[in-house]
């Protein structure tokens, strides 16, 4: 049995040809996986992880070269092959999967015919024995009813099924080695979880080499052996998963454990510290330690001298001078980093925000004789059903939930870009669910929207004091004389300054964007700013700043947030308020310490055992929601969540009722209503998921 | 134990355009003894040893040392390999002793491992010394103990009986006929978390049955 590592590189360097000159994106990259291992790269974005993966299959395009090192496959170097040699190994023993399942799949052919041309044109192998070893792999992948998605179209199934049938694709050749560049991002945190598992499966059974590439520390903890921390072009921290997370050598790694938003018990020891300054770009960095000006311990010598990865005495290689020296457990934040204090009107005012039984149906349009008639029975997609909240003045109110389970329908219902299809909606005396088109401004100027993704939300074509002006001007908040004062001081409250009022949205960074439109959602003063999904787009620095600076922001103008993430533990950090939704209901609610504690709605002690926990040595949990979310169209009887609640067994009878009857709120006191037919008692009695 | 459970998975392979230089590199630097030649879709072609580098003179139109020289640099994998239709093979579903009978009688050091025609594994000498290892639990610590049972029903379920009472937790297990005694079986048994004198104690009390060896195994 041979031991030689079935990937080994070395030194490796890759650059970009432009106009300007040759782009270093990469530089002195070496590491090794061994069979069965799975090893992690991991790195803000821009820092060169997915450029390493296509050095290694040569995907670097027209303008991308391997300036010097080795890459070596199975003891075969992998550079200076033919093409029709490199064609050959990624058919047959080399498989990639990629971050969005619907970029890999064909949208206009059936999955069978993709999977089984792998076999059919690789392998020769006949179109039954293909369709078997197909429906044999699905299985193999918790697909159910395998031989049905074969006759189906991508766009049939969701994106979690469309990632489990990429997966299946790349290992139906049995490769030595597999590289996954974010293969869960894009997916749920449910079925992340479930994908994740599968992937360490996979691996165990398989003995499959794999190269994870993630931005996400959780990822790796709970999936990797081994992990490679790279910054700008370098890996700057290479170490067992457990020694990384026990014990950061370098100073981007240990800036990074602390940006993480975690789920503590308490506010308190959960402050998010975000690294200041940001990546260098491939084109300007520093000539001595790439990570000297954002680093905290730099000393002259940093600024001069590269460091070199070396290995240091507890088995950890390290890129930094000083890493003898640094001991994370005596750092402390720097003035301008320091967290604001915690929230201390936890229920603030009088609610200014009133929700009471709101709803949004989407009817959907039949496609029979009769529907198109109008005869046939009306369908409606139940987005909303019944929201009942309340959010205080100077308050933040998390709302959670997987993908599907009308958190924006919720929003857009709120700030009218929906009209709502019945219930009640107040807002400091403005009823919300009026004609849209009557909304006044001063209600517009009050109720503001901050979007997930901040490049489509500006346009490209103006600047950014443009931007900013505009709904100055509209609303009329300042006079005409005022406004380029008043756009600098809002670009000064989200920490920008004045030197941006004249720069196009495409030389901001992603954070930068979004800060503008914290801004922009600023610049009428109002009092609500609901927030879709604001940092889940950004890396987990920039979002420390950014979840930091909203808070400031809040504090400062007294501002009441409406704030949607699918990230359990951002909405932690920054919420007062937490209110979970499944298919459209909204199915526990309260304040943001007792959602994370006992006793948990079933989904949420769910969605909170779905988190990868960025500490190796959690206990896994085993918790998992079997298959897809239902159809809002049919919502199931009874309690929505039934299908798949792992708490169901716990009720008399298998939990008859709960398909039967609507389920009760249940009062957990402090405000605190789960909606669930499992007595409180019970509830409490379950053990917490350890974080 | 079956093949597929012990066999090296992701074998390094050859394509058939490589040069034999290259393959007798590739395998001196991977410090291999085998190297399965493959196809499309890991098709089985053929079959290096260190063997399959062996020159021979008569191939050759002389001696001297540039036409070696050239004689080498033209030669491929193709050239050297065993063909597959000489190289026996061997199916994952197999077992682990019916591959090892197969290499015994045939005197192989290596089979690959075959299903459907593609190479998805390699069965070496050494990956059945380590099943044998493994099928002993080797690196783990516990007690051996050597029975000598009569063969005839029951005798073993006598053991196991008394390994129950003890509530004893066993690791391993492995039996064959005794040598030169016929009508008898030895079993060993590797115990984990007991005592030697503890083991020997209790089961030199096993009606009929005699402990023949018993030690610590690490």
């Amino acid at each position: 049995m041979s031991t030689a590592p079935v990937l080994k590189v070395e030194d490796l360097a890759v650059a970009y040809k432009t106009r300007g000159g040759d782009v270093p994106a990469i530089r002195d990259i070496s590491f090794e996986i061994a069979r069965g291992e799975t090893f992690g790269l991991v790195g803000e974005s821009g820092c060169g992880k997915s450029t390493t993966a296509w050095a290694i299959l040569n995907f670097l395009g027209p303008n991308g070269a391997v300036q010097h090192g080795r890459i070596q496959f199975q003891g075969q170097d992998l550079l200076g092959r033919t093409a029709d040699e490199l064609r050959r190994l990624r058919g047959d023993q080399i498989a990639m999967v990629y971050q969005d399942p619907m970029q890999a799949l064909n949208p206009s052919l059936r999955v069978g015919e993709q999977m089984k041309e792998v076999l059919t044109v690789h392998r020769g192998l006949s179109n039954a024995e293909a369709t078997r070893r197909c429906i044999a792999m699905l299985e193999r992948v918790y697909m159910p009813d395998p031989a049905g998605i074969l006759r189906r179209y991508p766009h049939q199934l969701s994106g979690g099924q469309q990632q489990r049938v990429v997966i299946a694709t790349a290992l139906l050749n049995d490769p030595a080695l597999l590289i996954m560049d974010e293969p869960t991002t894009a997916l749920d945190v449910t079925v992340e979880a479930a994908v994740l598992d599968l992937i360490a499966e996979l691996r165990r059974d398989l003995d499959t080499a794999i190269l994870l590439i993630t931005h996400n520390l959780g990822v790796i903890a709970r999936t990797c052996d081994r992990v490679g921390v790279m910054y700008a072009g370098e890996l700057v921290e290479r170490a067992a998963v457990a020694d990384l997370f026990a014990d950061p050598q370098h100073p981007y790694t240990q800036g990074l454990l602390r940006a993480l938003p975690r789920l503590g018990a308490d506010k308190a020891d959960s402050a998010l510290y975000p690294i200041r300054g940001r990546v260098p770009p491939p084109g300007n960095r520093p000539p001595g330690c790439l990570f000297a000006p954002r680093c905290d311990y730099t000393q002259e010598r940093c600024r001069v001298e590269r460091p070199a990865l070396r290995p240091l005495p507890n088995g950890t290689c390290a890129r930094c001078h000083f890493a003898e020296q640094i001991d994370p457990a005596a750092w402390t934040p720097r003035a301008d980093l320091a967290p604001p204090p915690s929230q201390t009107a936890a229920d603030g005012g009088a609610p200014i925000l009133a929700a009471a039984g709101l709803k949004k149906y989407y009817p959907l349009p039949g496609d029979s004789l009769r529907d198109v008639l109008g005869l046939g029975q009306k369908r409606f997609v139940h987005a909303l059903e019944d929201a009942t909240f309340a959010v205080g003045r100077g308050t933040t109110l998390g709302v959670v939930g997987e993908s599907g389970s009308g958190k924006s329908t919720l929003v857009k219902t709120l700030i009218g870009l929906e009209a709502s299809s019945g219930g009640e909606a107040t807002f400091l005396g403005f009823d919300l669910t009026d004609d849209l088109a009557g909304r006044d401004a001063a209600l517009i100027r009050e109720l503001q929207m901050v979007f997930q993704n901040p490049d489509a939300t500006m346009n490209p074509a103006y600047t950014v004091g443009y931007q900013l002006a505009r709904p100055l001007r509209r609303l009329g908040v300042v006079p005409k004389s005022q406004v380029r004062a008043e756009v600098i001081r809002l670009l000064e409250a989200v920490r920008l300054g004045e030197g941006y009022l004249d720069r196009l949205p495409r030389q901001l960074s992603g954070g930068e964007k979004q800060r503008v439109g914290i801004a922009r959602a600023l610049a009428s003063r109002p009092e609500l700013v609901l927030c879709d999904e604001p940092v889940s787009a950004l890396d987990v620095s920039v979002q420390a700043a950014l979840l930091n600076l909203l808070l400031d922001v809040q504090r400062e103008f007294g501002t009441t947030l409406v704030f949607i993430a699918h990230d359990l533990s951002v909405v932690r950090y920054i919420s007062d308020q937490v209110a979970v939704m499944y298919l459209g209901e909204i199915v526990d609610i309260g304040p943001a310490e007792a959602i994370y504690a006992p006793p948990y709605h079933p989904y949420t002690e769910a969605l909170l055992s779905a988190i990868p926990v960025p500490d190796p040595t959690a206990p896994p949990q085993r918790i998992r929601l079997a298959g897809p979310a239902p159809s809002a169209v049919d919502p199931p009887s009874g309690c929505r969540f039934h299908t798949r609640c792992p708490r169901r067994h716990l009720l008399p009878d298998g939990g008859r009722i709960c398909e039967a009857d609507a389920p009760p709120w249940r009062d957990a006191g402090d405000g605190h209503r789960i909606l669930c037919h499992i007595p409180l008692a019970t509830l409490r009695a379950l053990p917490p998921p350890a974080h | 134990m079956l093949v597929r459970d012990c066999m090296t998975r992701h074998p390094i392979v050859a394509p058939p355009t490589m040069l034999a230089a290259e393959a007798q590199h590739l395998m001196h630097e991977s410090d291999i003894r085998h190297l399965p030649v493959v196809g499309d879709g890991k098709r089985l072609l053929g079959l290096l040893d260190r063997l399959s580098f062996a020159l021979d003179p008569g191939a050759l139109p002389s001696l001297d040392m540039w036409e070696i020289a050239r004689h080498l640099s033209r030669l491929s994998v193709i050239d050297v390999m065993t063909p597959a239709e000489r190289v026996a093979t061997i199916s994952p579903d197999r077992s682990v002793e019916r591959a090892a009978r197969r290499m015994t009688e045939q005197k192989l050091s290596c089979l690959p491992v075959v299903e459907g025609g593609v190479v998805v594994g390699l069965l070496t000498k050494a990956d059945l010394l380590n099943a044998f290892q493994v099928l002993m639990e080797l690196p783990a610590e516990g007690v051996r103990v050597t029975m000598r049972m009569p063969d005839r029903p029951g005798e073993f379920a006598k053991l196991t009986a008394v390994l129950g009472r003890q509530a004893w937790s066993v690791m391993a297990i492995g039996a064959y006929p005794t040598p030169r005694r016929e009508g008898f079986y030895d079993a060993v048994v590797k115990i984990c978390g007991i005592s030697m004198d503890e083991a020997r104690a209790v089961l030199s009390q096993v009606q009929g049955q005699e402990v023949v060896d018993i030690r610590d195994a690490w």
